[in-house]
């Protein structure tokens, strides 16, 4: 298999990011500017190395730069100027902008740039939150470097991608979609906010504090929300966001 | 070694169907066929009395469609069972919408009713039965599923409770003047929210907006 890991000897002078890789085979790469160009955001550094030796290995795509945090993602991608782009969000982004923030902004601001979601062992729910925001599809951490590869060009031409455990599991991907699709019709923009605060196990108090609105306010929001969803308890009413993927409880890989 | 027990419901529409289906099932080592019903019906009702390990669904069953709506019964009941769905269809959607159901084999009858038997061993094994292609033609529908899922969510948080309104009074097929009399307001204020709503779903005339209403899931089709 000529496709592997380039992590031995010969390539270590690779591993300073972003720099000037001189190994490239010139002869039969197309132009900078034809080439994929892929954007790394993820907040584990050695799986950014990882990936940036892996693309850079190959004639035909680069890598851009690459980032730990998704504001930082946000401000790169607006730079670039190029066509083919693929940026791969790291499901693991955690913080008030975490991965779903990026995905979900960047397929607003960018619409014609591939955007693929990568994790390791992340279960169809997380999956489905990630497409829900606009991924294109999503790649496991865990498949054969030329699968990987693979992916990342099926998703530059714009086709849906799932590669990994989770092709197995469409079925479930949707229903998760049809979950969340679900809640949304059913909960106004501002209920699902509180919803999404309250997951994170603040009191009304606090999630009124947070919101800028008054206590009392929020326990009508949650009310009614209970209502509309059929429990009868916050922790009920958790639980199933958390199942539309609405929010995460817990580690999101 | 002698293969696991396994304990199969067959529901096909045709008797020839189920007939070819049963003799592909015995002819794997170990598969038991229980029963053969004809519509859906019997086959919830056999899955409850008889709990099989696997049954075999016809897609054709209850004078056929996408539906496979004897599945989506068995699911919402909360029966347990691992489904291999024989179909004439290959696409997508179509592919999707069984996986969607739960099914964990899918068998093109144009592929030839032989393959049935192993699929009914892989999936009680707790595999998979599905052709490549079709698992892909399923992941590229998966993707548009998820766009109309969000594009529906993003539209439906923009309209306004007058303008859900209209649109479903539109949907039904009511005129301009006839919504305005069901709501109680002037035609011409009717016209004002038609032509935002319109706006919204980026069409511009009544048919591509319900067509754009049923895509997004604002409205049943």
């Amino acid at each position: 298999m000529g496709d592997g890991w380039p992590l031995s000897g010969a390539s270590s002078s690779r591993l300073s990011l972003g720099g000037i890789v001189s190994r490239r085979p010139t002869t039969t790469s197309p132009p900078r500017s034809r080439r994929l160009g892929v954007i790394v955001v993820d907040p584990l550094p050695v799986v950014r190395a990882g990936l940036t030796m892996l693309i850079e290995d190959r004639p035909d795509m680069d890598v851009i730069a690459e980032t730990g945090t998704a504001d930082d993602g946000l401000e790169i991608v607006s730079r670039v100027r190029r066509s083919r782009v693929v940026i791969l969000v790291g499901l693991g982004l955690t913080g008030e902008h975490d991965a779903f923030w990026l995905i979900r902004t960047l397929r607003e601001r960018f619409p014609t740039h591939a955007i693929l979601g990568c994790g390791a062992n992340a279960d169809a729910t997380t999956v489905s939150r990630a497409l829900f925001m606009g991924a294109d599809g999503f790649v496991d951490k865990n498949i054969d470097p030329v699968e990987f590869l693979q992916s990342l060009r099926r998703a530059a031409d714009r086709e849906m991608v799932l590669a990994g455990p989770q092709s197995g599991a469409v079925g479930q991907i949707a229903e998760g979609l049809e979950r969340r699709r679900d809640l949304d019709v059913r909960l106004t923009p501002r209920e699902r906010q509180v919803l999404t605060v309250a997951a994170e196990g603040l009191t009304a108090r606090e999630i009124g504090a947070r919101l800028g609105v008054r206590e009392r306010t929020v326990t009508t929001h949650l009310a009614r929300i209970y209502g509309k969803l059929g429990v009868g308890s916050r922790l009920a009413a958790i639980r199933l966001a958390a199942r539309a993927g609405l929010v995460t409880v817990g580690a999101p890989e | 070694m002698d293969a696991q027990p396994v304990s199969v419901v067959i529901a096909a529409g045709h008797g020839v169907v189920g007939e070819v289906v049963r003799r592909a099932c015995e002819a794997e080592p170990g598969v038991v066929v229980l029963a053969e019903v004809r519509d859906g019906i019997a086959l919830i009702e056999s899955c409850r009395t008889l709990r099989p390990d696997v049954i075999v669904l016809d897609e054709g069953l209850d004078g056929g469609g996408q539906e496979l709506r004897a599945l989506r019964s068995l699911r919402e009941e909360g029966v347990a069972v691992a489904a291999v769905v024989l179909t004439d269809r290959s696409d997508g959607a179509s592919v999707l919408h069984a996986l969607r159901l739960g099914a964990r084999g899918y068998v093109r009858k144009a592929a030839g009713l032989a393959a049935v038997g192993s699929a009914v061993r892989t999936v009680a094994d707790g595999g998979r039965a599905i052709e490549p292609e079709s698992e892909q033609a399923a992941v590229l529908a998966l993707g548009r599923f998820a766009q109309q899922a969000r594009e529906g969510s993003e539209v439906e948080a923009s309209l306004t409770a007058r303008e859900h309104e209209i649109l479903m009074l539109v949907s039904q097929g009511l005129t301009m003047q006839q919504a305005a009399r069901r709501l109680g307001i002037s035609p011409r204020t009717v016209e004002t929210h038609v032509a935002k709503l319109y706006r919204k779903l980026g069409v511009r005339t009544r048919v591509q907006a319900v067509a754009r209403a049923v895509q997004l899931g604002l409205i049943e089709p």
